[in-house]
């Protein structure tokens, strides 16, 4: 009885030791495939976190072991316009067993903007040297139909601290205008589609309209977010083809660059690529156009010239 | 119809709704129209029908219907537990569970579900109730449904008003946010049983069976009769409604039948001109909300799979009987359509949508929408003359 016992404990420790050794060492590139996530899910120092911009879909079906994650209520400020502020991202982290030696892996649906856009606010809150995006997100694993668990995943709460923030990372409305203005000799990439560019749209389809001009902050270059990705799975362009995609518009990463969109969040992996895999140096304006685009006094580029109607 | 076409009709559907859902394999609208098949096949075969059992209850004592919405509740409410604590394992965290119908409990929805009951007692049925009789050819169907499209869009064109004077700060109660889960449980299932006990108490025997079942040659002929054409248990109805329920939440979204027919109706005011330039706060809600639409939604194709599925039940088991309407049937669908689709509208959901789903996920909306709709049907059976 008692040896079995011992053998047992012997067997389960000898199964620890190699599967600790067998998980793979953390990963220092900022995306991870689908295949390490799996090797790494029961990995006690991976951290896997949905934020899907769709509720519901995480509770449907989500990549086991992950901790959900809203963009509406967790990331942000949910009374003032702005990101969730240092303390409230603290508890969250500390809520998800986030812990110093957590390689934190995120992921979401739609190309994972939101998961991008929280990798951002990851990197902002100074978490940036442990937070990887699994390339692809939602839309790979389900395309190569690896296993969905239905159950919400309860862990462990550390009481970790945050490290020192980079507020650097974010960009605010004066430094765009100081660029439309030719005072800042950076790049602007507005990622959003052309016609929102152009000043066709007021805001794309599905969405309110929430600025009253259209077009774009003036030497703003066009480059949509879609360009960036292989439509088939969701996976980030290879480096060579992103580098040549934003040199063909003059940004070759000699000079800072600001990405915006609509809110912010599509512009974050746009911001996500430029800084993680061409290691250009960025800032993420989150403000966006529906700061921008509302602010009275600020230059306007509109290719269309269509006018606001209140409307 | 003769049964030598409507036999091979009905199979022929059944078949076809089959290789669609297939050829949509792993998708919503496939699983909608499976889901919406299912709902119309069980409601055709058990008769399940909101209003017609709470009328036996109140004109005959015939209480087995309204035991069968008893216990399609108390088995929903289970098949919701299970899913709930495994989805937000901490039910005060502040969170709503995702989609589920819960919605603003308030003086609104007493009035929209009281109205309702009224559509209901005066059309003859809710609106799922209709839908599968379209597939039965009700005279009154198509009527009632013509009528709710209509109900919808006065919803529409009154929804601000009403928005701005109550919804806005009505609360949305969840039960299970204040009572626990388990508290939630015992206190749900415990009122389900004492609806149930007063049930019996004022219930009467019920009356003989409407005719012998006639003896088959073979058992399986026997068996066959049984399940494809005589009138399937009550319970059995509730019982399969619950399951449905819960599965349809867990794999697509909360049953409702609504969404897809009142968003039919906003897109064709939309296209009109005629719909306000914004409807304050609706599309936040939980619920049958309604949406412009493009193409085909999930609720579109489950309401698809349900009026098919019904029909080809109904023709299997010979009760698909159209009949030319009568002016009466005609009048009493439309203006009691207007009704359903007004309090549809207006409760963000019917007697599938807001009180079914929402009840079994612990929405005080849900009960409220089951009192308020009850109280319609009653005061418009005992004031109506002739019902």
């Amino acid at each position: 009885m008692f040896t079995g016992r011992l053998i047992t404990a012997a067997v389960s420790l000898a199964v620890a030791t190699f599967s600790a050794t067998a998980f793979a060492a953390p990963h220092k590139e900022p995306l991870v495939t689908y295949e390490w996530v799996q090797k790494n899910l029961d990995n006690p120092k991976v951290r896997i976190i949905e934020v899907s911009v769709d509720p519901g879909v995480y509770e449907r079906g989500h990549i086991p072991g992950a901790v959900n994650v809203s963009w509406h209520t967790d990331l942000v400020n949910k009374v003032s316009r702005d990101i969730a502020g240092r303390e409230d991202f603290e508890k969250l982290v500390q809520k998800a067993g986030i812990d110093k030696d957590t390689t934190i892996v995120l992921y979401g649906d739609n190309n994972n903007w939101f998961a991008a856009w929280g990798a951002w606010l990851f990197h902002v809150h100074g978490l940036g040297e442990q937070v990887r995006l699994l390339d692809g997100g939602r839309k790979i694993w389900e395309l190569k139909q690896l296993p969905l668990s239905t159950k919400t995943e309860e862990v462990k709460a550390t009481d970790f601290k945050l490290p020192e923030g980079k507020p650097e990372l974010r960009a605010r409305l004066a430094d765009v205008v100081a660029f439309a203005e030719g005072k800042s000799d950076i790049h602007v990439i507005d990622i959003r589609s052309a016609d929102e560019y152009n000043g066709k749209i007021f805001a794309p389809e599905g969405s309110k309209e929430l600025s009253v001009r259209a077009g774009h902050v003036p030497g703003a270059v066009n480059v949509t977010w879609s360009k960036a990705v292989n439509t088939e799975d969701g996976t980030f362009k290879s480096a060579e083809d992103l580098k040549k995609l934003y040199a063909e518009v003059g940004v070759d990463g000699s000079k800072p660059i600001i990405t915006y969109c609509r809110i912010g969040e599509r512009s974050s992996h746009t911001w996500y690529l430029l800084t993680q895999i061409l290691g250009y140096d960025v800032k993420n304006y989150d403000g966006s156009w529906t700061e921008y685009g509302n602010s009275v006094g600020v230059p306007v580029a509109n290719n269309a010239g269509t006018v606001w109607l209140g409307k | 119809m003769p049964r030598s076409i409507g036999i091979p009709l009905a199979l022929a559907i059944l078949a076809g709704l089959a290789i669609t859902a297939l050829t949509l394999d792993g998708g919503k609208i496939g699983k909608s129209l499976v889901l919406g098949a299912l709902f119309g096949i069980v409601l055709q075969r058990s008769r399940f029908c909101f209003l017609c059992h709470t009328r036996d209850f109140l004109t005959q004592g015939d209480a087995r219907g309204v035991a069968a919405i008893l216990l399609a509740l108390a088995v929903g409410t289970l098949g919701y537990h299970v899913i709930l604590t495994a989805w937000l394992p901490d039910p005060a965290s502040g969170r709503l569970p995702p989609d589920a119908h819960v919605g603003p409990a308030g003086p609104v929805l007493v009035i929209a579900a009281f109205a309702f009951g009224i559509g209901m007692a005066v059309s003859g049925s809710c609106i799922s109730g209709h839908l599968y009789r379209l597939g039965e050819g009700s005279p009154t169907a198509p009527f009632a449904l013509i009528g709710t499209l209509a109900g919808f869009g006065l919803g529409f064109l009154t929804w601000n008003t009403l928005y701005i004077w109550s919804i806005a700060t009505a609360p949305v109660v969840w039960l299970p946010a204040h009572l626990g889960y388990a508290g939630w449980l015992a206190l749900q299932l415990a009122a389900l049983a004492g609806l149930a006990a007063l049930l019996a108490y004022l219930a009467k025997a019920p009356p003989e069976q409407e005719q012998a079942a006639p003896v088959e040659p073979t058992p399986l002929r026997h068996a066959l009769r049984r399940i494809l054409v005589d009138r399937w248990p009550a319970t059995v109805g509730g019982a399969a409604v619950g399951v449905l329920a819960a599965v349809a939440y867990f794999q697509v979204q909360p049953l409702g039948v609504t969404a897809a027919l009142g968003s039919t109706s906003r897109t064709l005011l939309a296209q009109g001109g005629l719909l306000p330039e914004t409807l304050h706060g609706l599309d936040g809600f939980a619920g049958c909300r309604t949406a412009l639409v493009s193409g085909l939604s999930p609720n579109g194709a489950f309401v698809i799979g349900l009026v098919l599925a019904s029909f080809a039940a109904a023709l299997l088991a010979g009760q698909f009987t159209p009949s030319r309407p009568t002016l009466d049937q005609a009048v009493r669908g439309i203006a009691g359509g207007v009704l359903l689709g007004w309090g549809a509208m207006t409760a963000i959901g019917c007697t599938v949508g807001t009180l079914l789903s929402g009840t079994i996920a612990g929405a005080a909306s849900g009960w409220i929408f089951l009192f308020a709709s009850f109280a319609g049907v009653l005061a418009t059976l005992r004031l109506l003359p002739g019902r």
